[in-house]
């Protein structure tokens, strides 16, 4: 069912709206969450809370809301703040910030000859060197799909800054890899 | 599908679902392939975003059915808990908020007029955090004394450590930087190494420099970090995410000096520190003495070095009595500076280090 209408009955009070939308999401958020906090049971603790506060004030939750992004960003509300609340009493440096801590694989299934597993290799190992804001505006933006306005909405800052963190995440990326890449697209290309 | 013919950009592709979805799936490949192939220009495009996609492929965990419902019901769980909460909150304990709130306020107005540096704390950065984050094993040396005292490194680089500070750095710096940490004040000489830049970290100050000498006063309880620069060129920041971006950077020339005022974050530039009464009191013996030696006899140039160092030097006073030298000694470290002594006075002059004890062993000058 569509997530609008679920969320327009969901504020109505209807819980076997809150109901389907907490299935359909929990999965996606533990999956997120654990690339902030790597302890499942904090994250887990963390999205049961921000469907608690969902249902407690539904009533002054906005109406038109893709639904997806907004609970993306509250999970990482959340987990930013219980991150702050740990660590204001320790002395440690990043109070203010957490880290994107996912490392992302290669889809290895899909790679048939050598030059190509070591451009892959190569790529992937750059994208994992990216700093943590810039790689979570790109898991956002490529994986979950969402868009820029959305991502924004998500690490909480403004569009433009979006825009520029998931250009220059792409923009460094190709500086540093041209010449592989020229080489893997000759050889592709002499096949076809 | 209409609006991929106006792609031209690399995150066109890497963004739209359904491309990523023929990458991985190969759903609807055989028009993928065919409009791919129409234009050259597209077929690298598209070759290059299929790599990136294989490279940046996403590993999730399921979560089954079972445990979404076991949360879910934990969850309604809590909803009633929470209900059951507000309406307790707001009848019987609205006392109890009532004081607290009073109490919480005591403790405020408490702590804003006894605790002002409490700011300071949130801020800082300490040489603690600085040494525990650093993964390479780490000497350190702390000067309990009450004269400065001197510390050579493995690259030739020395350094006059004040009394109640202290420094950290490796036994060998390998890698592509040379980097240390000092919580305190020193001065700092360093060996000229082009490819490798030398790093000095003091709580939230970073000083970067190839070769030069200057002075680091940051010790841990005082209110600003300041940096002053003897000779050649050195870059000053600061060590966290500033929002303001002329406050994160300096470049400092012979002579100049830069003050990070720690509360406030920010560099404050100073052109000339021998116009600055009260940051010239702060540069020490060595930093006054010249050595620009110009026909002097040795053993007055080892003396000079003696005063400048705080060390002492054995020589064969006999044997160097007729010794005189022109050289110019600035802007290099201690180790250099004997080094050009002794090549200066003859192939069979060399000289020994040990810690603040220097032993030249010479049969006079040619």
């Amino acid at each position: 069912m569509d997530d609008c209408l679920l969320w327009s009955q969901l504020k109505a009070g209807d819980e076997e709206a809150f109901s389907l939308l907490f299935e359909k999401y929990y999965g996606l958020l533990v999956n997120y969450g654990k690339t902030l906090n790597t302890e499942s049971e904090i994250v887990k603790d963390c999205i049961q809370d921000v469907f608690v506060d969902i249902w407690n004030y539904r009533n002054t939750l906005n109406e038109a809301r893709v639904v997806k992004a907004y609970l993306l960003s509250s999970v990482r509300k959340r987990i930013v703040r219980l991150h702050e609340r740990n660590h204001i009493f320790s002395n440690t440096i990043n109070i203010d910030s957490i880290d994107f801590l996912y490392e992302y694989s290669i889809e290895d299934r899909l790679i048939a000859d050598e030059t190509m597993v070591k451009s892959v290799k190569k790529i992937n190992q750059l994208i994992n060197s990216l700093p943590a804001r810039q790689s979570e505006a790109l898991y956002l933006r490529y994986h979950q799909g969402l868009t820029v306005d959305q991502v924004s909405e998500v690490l909480n800052i403004n569009y433009q800054s979006t825009k520029n963190l998931l250009h220059r995440a792409i923009l460094q990326l190709r500086k540093e890899f041209p010449l592989t890449v020229l080489i893997t697209i000759l050889s592709v290309l002499s096949t076809v | 599908m209409q609006k991929r013919n106006s792609y031209k950009k690399l995150e066109d592709f890497l963004f739209d679902p359904s491309f990523q979805r023929w990458v991985k799936f190969e759903d609807d490949s055989a028009q993928w392939e065919e409009w791919t192939l129409e234009n050259i220009e597209r077929a690298k495009l598209v070759e290059e975003a299929r790599l990136w996609i294989l490279a940046m492929n996403v590993k999730e965990i399921p979560v089954s059915n079972k445990e979404t419902q076991l949360a879910l019901q934990k969850t309604w769980e809590k909803i009633k808990l929470s209900n059951e909460k507000t309406l307790k909150n707001t009848s019987r304990y609205i006392w109890i908020r009532t004081a607290a709130a009073v109490l919480i306020f005591a403790i405020a107005s408490f702590a804003y007029f006894t605790l002002d540096d409490s700011t300071l704390l949130k801020n800082t950065i300490t040489y603690q955090d600085l040494v525990e984050n650093e993964s390479n094993g780490l000497i350190e040396q702390v000067n309990n004394t009450d004269n400065p005292q001197l510390i050579t490194l493995s690259d030739a680089s020395s350094i006059l450590l004040q009394p109640k500070s202290k420094i950290s750095y490796p036994k060998t710096f390998n890698g592509r930087e040379r980097k240390v940490f000092l919580s305190g004040e020193g001065f700092f000489e360093i060996s000229k190494d082009l490819n490798k830049p030398f790093y000095v970290y003091s709580n939230e100050v970073i000083t970067k420099v190839y070769g030069t000498s200057f002075r680091i006063i940051a010790y841990p309880k005082q209110p600003n970090v300041d940096v002053l620069v003897r000779t050649g060129k050195v870059k000053v920041s600061s060590n966290r995410d500033s929002k303001n971006a002329s406050a994160k950077e300096v470049f400092l020339l012979q002579n100049q000096a830069a003050r990070f005022v720690r509360k406030e974050q920010f560099f404050e530039k100073i052109l000339d520190i021998t116009q600055d009464k009260s940051l010239f009191a702060s540069t020490n013996t060595i930093e006054k003495l010249s050595f620009e030696f110009k026909d002097i006899p040795v053993h007055q140039i080892f003396k000079t070095l003696e005063q400048a160092y705080l060390v002492t030097i054995d020589f064969p006073a006999g044997k160097l009595e007729d010794c005189y030298l022109t050289t110019s000694l600035s802007d290099m470290p201690l180790p250099e500076k004997l080094k050009i002594i002794c090549e200066s006075l003859g192939y069979n002059t060399r000289y020994e280090m040990n810690g603040n004890n220097i032993i030249i062993i010479s049969n006079g000058c040619d």
